[in-house]
């Protein structure tokens, strides 16, 4: 598989491309996911929590893999 | 041009049918500028400690906030306020939509309601005539008949009717007001104060669409800034997710962190939390968005009718609250029986928290057999029934049954059942805990324990807005004083005076009108541009001390409406529960520190100026904020 699957939630999604929450990317071989928001213009400072498998991670140091499902959101604040 | 106000209150008693209007001048509004806070003078200076909150001498107080009519998005909100049955002390509850703004074109900041009419009214206001109403044929009636009704008889459909259900009528202590079947005074039992004087609705239909405009000191400067703000709507990251997903959002992102409220506090994830989820509602339920006056953000969800459960669209979709408190608080996975109950509760017009969180607790006795099938009269309770959730709805909106109990909230039950239930109730001062868990952002706990409203998700700003330094949030909330970005669970002394200033700016929030998903660092609207607001409304050379002034004012008239009726710091706690660890999700095993709570709160009073003992504002705080004559 080398795609890697990536929700936005809230208003992460705001960044996207298309304003989509749901992205599938291509992804060949392992990347920090930090890099890979960077380069979708997702700023950093908006994400509180990254999750890679279910499982979560620390945004600045996280790596994935082709085939991750990874969910990010930014804070949220309650209402 | 004036100073934003019409200067007008309406009076009514009930039981004397008396109606007259009073008048208040420019310096006192500056003190007391609207919604919470004119509720607060009110309420201190009028009904006093001790009286029974379903009595004729409880006052019920309807205020406008200060921005409420402007044309400006996220300023339509209204305060409901009286001594809440609930709690036994100063009970309020907000809500958007459309009966503000049109009381304010009929002329007045606030009504005034006391005593109890012999039969069931309702009232009728137009500007310059306000008149009761028979209301006997309307008493019993769900809100789509009462609004139909009422509008024909006023030969208006443009009049706003504000109204309870059969829950305020049967006095349903969490019981809400409604207007429009979308907008919801929800917490602290205001409709059970409705329905105790016999009030079945008050209608409004004002004549003066522009007359905010004409109020307004400076009207072409907040026409401009209004216009700028519905573009900002659009632009911004937050509003705009608003917009697009509304709360239900949080369900994802709360069962992300670990702090989606779970079989009654237990849990903070939720095996079925994709099955109650925004995909879940985009795809079942949702039918496009509502909005409140003047409003660009359009945040309120529109149901499909229809469905297994027969949906009626007329009552909104679920928010977050419903979906976690009837969702995963109760461990029921079926979105389309969540929906119904919350549609049950806005058809009887009751508190989807309180009453979602008294079933949870319920059900928890259940299930260790602190109450069995003789005690509820053979519902069978427990964790992730549907039909037992839904059937106790019913039976606590027209108090039968169990129901009866269940209506008194989960404080009152927890004392009628005994032994170890009070560990179950998830209550601070007899209200229920919003679906939001402290354990994840503690900051909410400072909230929920020493709100004068008891647990209350809305009083100041959730950690996890205020953690990361390159955050929007955060950045915006630099402009409030806020120098330093906290991690969510870190509970110390600094945490507490970051509490302390956004407690200060929500409240006057609530004291301007503003909706919680207006201002930063919530949202779009920045610190300056609420400043600017209330200069162009008011023509005063107001600043952020004095605006933050007039939030802790109204803050400390509630707290001494509470000191008076017997309240002390002992009340300023939190269920014991949530200093034991969570029992499961991504934060399973966080506890929240009982140690750093007393430390933040030790602080939290000494900023505030309030005695450690009796908790009452100290002679020196009530001098600072101008109220200790009252």
């Amino acid at each position: 598989m080398t795609t890697i699957s990536l929700r936005l939630g809230g208003h992460l999604s705001f960044y996207a491309p298309e304003k989509q929450s749901q992205l599938t990317l291509p992804l060949n071989q392992p990347a920090g996911l930090a890099d890979i928001l960077q380069g979708l213009g997702v700023p950093l400072g908006e994400v509180a929590i990254a999750s890679v498998n279910g499982s979560m991670v620390e945004l600045a140091t996280a790596q994935v893999k082709p085939g991750d499902k990874i969910e990010l959101y930014p804070p949220m604040g309650g209402g | 041009m004036g100073y934003g106000s019409t200067g007008k209150i309406l009076r009514v008693n009930l039981s004397s049918g008396a109606i007259w209007e009073e008048t208040f001048d420019e310096s006192f509004y500056r003190r007391y500028p609207g919604g919470k806070a004119l509720a607060g003078y009110f309420l201190l200076r009028e009904v006093p400690p001790d009286t029974d909150p379903l009595s004729p001498e409880n006052l019920l107080v309807l205020a406008n906030g200060l921005l409420t009519g402007s044309p400006i998005p996220t300023t339509s909100r209204f305060t409901a306020a009286a001594r809440s049955p609930l709690t036994g002390g100063y009970g309020e509850s907000e809500a958007g939509g459309y009966f503000g703004p049109e009381l304010k074109m009929a002329g007045y900041e606030a009504v005034l309601i006391s005593g109890r009419a012999a039969s069931p009214v309702y009232l009728s206001i137009e500007p310059g005539q306000a008149v009761l109403k028979d209301a006997g044929h309307l008493w019993g009636q769900n809100p789509d008949v009462v609004e139909k009704q009422v509008r024909s008889e006023l030969g208006d459909d443009r009049v706003q009717v504000l109204q309870i259900g059969i829950a305020g009528e049967q006095q349903v202590l969490y019981a809400a007001l409604t207007h429009g079947m979308r907008h919801y005074n929800g917490r602290n039992g205001i409709g059970a104060v409705m329905g105790s004087k016999n009030l079945k609705a008050v209608a409004v239909r004002g004549s003066k669409a522009g007359l905010y405009r004409e109020l307004a000191s400076a009207p072409q400067d907040l026409a401009a800034l209004g216009q700028r703000l519905a573009k900002e709507v659009k632009n911004h990251p937050q509003s705009w997710d608003m917009h697009e997903k509304g709360t239900v959002v949080m369900v994802s992102g709360f069962q992300a962190a670990g702090i989606l409220p779970t079989y009654n506090f237990h849990s903070g994830g939720f095996d079925g939390a994709a099955k109650i989820n925004l995909d879940s509602i985009q795809q079942e339920l949702l039918d496009g968005r509502d909005t409140c006056f003047a409003c660009a953000v359009r945040c309120k969800p529109k149901n499909r009718s229809g469905g297994p459960y027969d949906l009626n669209a007329d009552y909104g979709g679920p928010e977050y609250e419903a979906v976690a408190g009837f969702g995963s608080n109760c461990g029921i996975d079926d979105l389309q029986a969540v929906a119904k109950a919350n549609e049950l509760c806005n058809t009887y017009v009751m508190d989807t928290i309180s009453t979602s969180a008294t079933i949870a607790f319920a059900m928890e006795c259940f299930e260790n057999g602190l109450i069995g099938l003789k005690e509820t009269g053979g519902l069978e309770l427990r964790f992730g029934n549907v039909p037992a959730m839904l059937q106790a709805v019913e039976l606590i909106a027209h108090r039968q049954g169990f129901g009866s109990q269940l209506a008194d909230g989960s404080l009152r039950l927890a004392q009628t059942i005994g032994g170890n239930a009070m560990d179950y109730a998830m209550q601070v001062k007899g209200q229920e805990l919003a679906m939001h868990d402290p354990r994840g952002k503690v900051n909410v706990g400072l909230g929920f324990a020493i709100s004068e409203t008891g647990a209350d998700h809305l009083v100041s700003i959730h950690d996890t807005l205020l953690q990361n330094p390159d955050s929007i949030s955060f950045k915006a909330a630099q402009a409030l004083g806020i120098k330093n970005a906290l991690p969510a669970r870190l509970l110390n002394e600094e945490k507490a005076a970051t509490y302390f200033i956004c407690e200060n700016w929500v409240s006057l929030e609530k004291v301007l009108g503003l909706c919680f998903f207006g201002p930063a660092p919530r949202s779009y609207m920045q610190v300056a541009d609420v400043i600017a607001l209330v200069r162009a409304a008011t023509g005063w050379d107001i600043d952020l001390p004095e605006l933050l002034r007039i939030g802790e004012r109204a803050t400390n008239l509630a707290r001494v409406f509470n000191i008076r009726n017997g309240f002390s710091p002992a009340d300023d706690d939190l269920p014991a529960r949530l200093f034991n660890p969570l029992e499961g999700g991504a934060l399973a095993g966080v506890a929240y520190s009982r140690h750093d709570f007393a430390i933040a709160m030790a602080e939290l009073y000494r900023l505030k100026g309030w005695d450690p003992i009796s908790g009452m504002p100290s002679p020196e705080t009530r001098e600072r904020l101008e109220i200790a004559d009252l």
